[in-house]
């Protein structure tokens, strides 16, 4: 076999291109990370499991209603709830395979010598994963249908699911990703992030008959999950207007303007071959 | 006129209190190979690493195609890296691959689909260009690597252990290749590898590092000529005509004859009188003529000590010592 490796017709590098003619490098790397997600089947099988489970509680719900043990609002409530954080989960787990992930399987390195900037990098990995989060919303959005039926809410209802949910979902894949930047190992940066959301889901599994004094409400306003899902109960259950509880989203707005403010300034040094070599 | 493309002074890394480079100061020009040597944990990948911008050197200063080190994106558009051990995305066709990586260099999709084509072309993948990764071998995963090197058409292409675990076929392709690199594109190849004689045979300056030091640089005549390695050979001739040979050797008053009983057929050459390398080739060659001269048929003769892996493993020893 002869091998011609002659320079392509196109030139680059010993004819670089000019800044007008170059792509987003973003722009790039969220397309290519959309389509591994995606055709490599991480992301349909998530939705499938999702839809499975949705229906599953569509179905519940919608026989509560009729024997009147849910009020209709709170099956709403309830489906929109079950969206939002299934899509800020896949939106965690998958961030925190961006950084640490790469790193593990080798093709860091790669990357990181290509001219594209490290904040692009980060950036299309972000919105990667923020495509899980539309992903499950899509997928959420008939089974509202159905039970918003009749009440008045549909559209409140998505577009409060939506809203939230994006800011939740920016947040937590934001902190998924700093976790992931910070970890050698792709099973640690993982169960990290896992973890963390267990505990951000926690107050919200507490039992409503129990007491909730001045440090439920501080606990449940500090965490950005909690109080994001309260916020559209108080609109969809308690019927607040928008404006009433806006309070309830600084937590989830912070979280998002925070971690995602961490990314964009501290990412050029995060996003090292391994954790704690600086990188050019 | 070829330019300097690499030149690297006084190139430090330290991890903590721990030295991983100390001093590295080469260059390298236009088209040329250059070997980058040294056994494991001697500074190879770190230096490539460095001059690659994927680490910020402690001290010291390097320039890629006339970029300062500071200039790191503008050398990223002007290098091409397969990094040692690199991993590959499995679920992803090869062309795809390159598609992706043509187009982080800033080129448009119809270009780095026609980018993507002739490079595969290139390598020999033209035909499993549309499999999964995850079906290629191991030689075919580095000839992708280094056709991603390749994608933005580089200055200068930085190949760690490129030959790392594939078979001598494998080997082959993958050094045609990089002749290729350096003759057809004009690039500069910078190859840190283990393949001794395969560097001998490609490269036109070899730089051997140990410990993080670089202990010698130059074409390959001149790092062995700097080894002062004394030569010694080897002569297989007839088994019945040994002591024919014997007597012909005797006429050397500065030569020592070994035979071992082992392989009787084999006589060991040394050169007694103190010297150079130089020296002792001379009276090699001379010992050659006169084998031949007396009729005897030569089998093999195999001159010890003028080869790299001699002023390698020489030099290697020496600074551990």
């Amino acid at each position: 076999m002869t091998l011609q490796v002659a320079p392509p017709e196109v030139g680059t590098g010993q004819d670089v291109r000019t800044g007008a003619e170059r792509q987003s490098g973003w722009l790039v790397v969220a397309e290519q990370e959309c389509r591994d997600l995606w055709t490599s089947g991480r992301g349909l099988i998530l939705l499938f499991l999702f839809s499975v489970l949705l229906s599953a509680i569509t179905y519940l719900t919608s026989t509560n209603q009729a024997l009147n043990f849910l009020e209709q609002r709170e099956s709403v409530n309830l489906v929109l709830q079950f969206a939002v954080a299934v899509g800020a989960l896949a939106t965690l787990v998958v961030s925190a395979d961006g950084i640490s992930g790469e790193r593990e399987r080798g093709t860091l390195e790669t990357l990181l010598v290509t001219p594209t900037p490290r904040r692009s990098i980060i950036a299309g990995k972000l919105i990667a994963a923020l495509s899980l989060w539309l992903g499950t919303f899509i997928v959420g959005i008939p089974y509202v249908w159905v039970l918003a039926r009749g009440v008045g809410i549909l559209g409140s209802a998505l577009a409060l699911g939506f809203c939230v949910g994006t800011l939740v979902a920016v947040g937590l894949g934001a902190i998924g990703l700093l976790i992931s930047a910070a970890c050698n190992s792709n099973k640690t940066s993982i169960a990290a992030s896992i973890f963390l959301l267990l505990i951000l889901f926690a107050p919200t599994q507490l039992p409503s008959g129990l007491p909730q004094g001045w440090f439920f409400d501080v606990l449940l306003r500090a965490n950005p999950v909690a109080s994001g899902l309260a916020y559209i109960s108080s609109i969809l259950v308690e019927g607040h207007s928008w404006t009433q509880d806006l309070a309830l989203l600084i937590t989830p707005l912070l979280t998002a303007i925070i971690a995602g403010g961490a990314l964009v300034f501290a990412g050029p040094r995060l996003v090292r071959l391994t954790r704690g070599v600086t990188a050019g | 006129m070829t330019s300097i493309t690499v030149e690297a002074k006084r190139l430090t890394k330290h991890y903590g209190g721990r030295s991983a480079v100390e001093g590295v100061s080469f260059d390298a020009s236009q088209g040329e190979i250059v070997g980058l040597l040294g056994p494991n944990g001697a500074g190879k990948t770190t230096t490539i690493r460095l001059l690659t911008t994927v680490l910020e050197p402690t001290s010291g200063e390097y320039s890629i195609a006339g970029y300062p080190y500071t200039s790191a994106t503008e050398i990223r558009r002007r290098v091409g890296v397969l990094p040692e051990s690199s991993g590959y995305p499995s679920h992803q066709t090869g062309a795809e691959y390159l598609r992706f990586y043509a187009r982080l260099y800033g080129l448009s999709r119809s270009q780095a689909h026609s980018v993507s084509a002739e490079l595969l072309a290139a390598v020999g993948l033209a035909e499993r260009s549309q499999s999964p990764i995850s079906t290629y071998s191991r030689g075919m995963r580095q000839r992708l690597g280094i056709a991603r090197a390749l994608v933005n058409n580089p200055v200068v292409v930085f190949l760690d252990e490129p030959t790392l675990g594939l078979d001598p076929a494998g080997q082959a392709q993958v050094l045609d290749i990089i002749r290729g690199i350096a003759k057809a594109r004009d690039a500069t190849v910078v190859l840190s590898t283990h393949l001794l004689p395969e560097v001998e045979e490609v490269c036109s300056k070899v730089v051997i590092l140990n410990h993080g030091k670089v202990v010698t640089s130059g074409s390959v005549g001149e790092v062995i000529k700097t080894a002062l390695i004394e030569q010694s050979a080897q002569l297989r001739v007839p088994l019945d005509l040994v002591e024919r040979a014997r007597n012909v050797l005797a006429g050397f008053p500065d030569l020592t004859v070994d035979q071992t009983a082992e392989q009787p057929d084999v006589l060991r050459l040394a050169v007694d009188r103190p010297g150079t390398g130089v020296a002792s080739g001379e009276v090699m060659n001379e010992v050659l003529a006169a084998i031949t001269a007396a009729g005897i048929p030569v089998l093999r003769f195999e001159l010890e000590g003028a080869r790299l892996s001699d002023a390698f493993l020489k030099m290697t020893s020496e600074a551990v010592a």
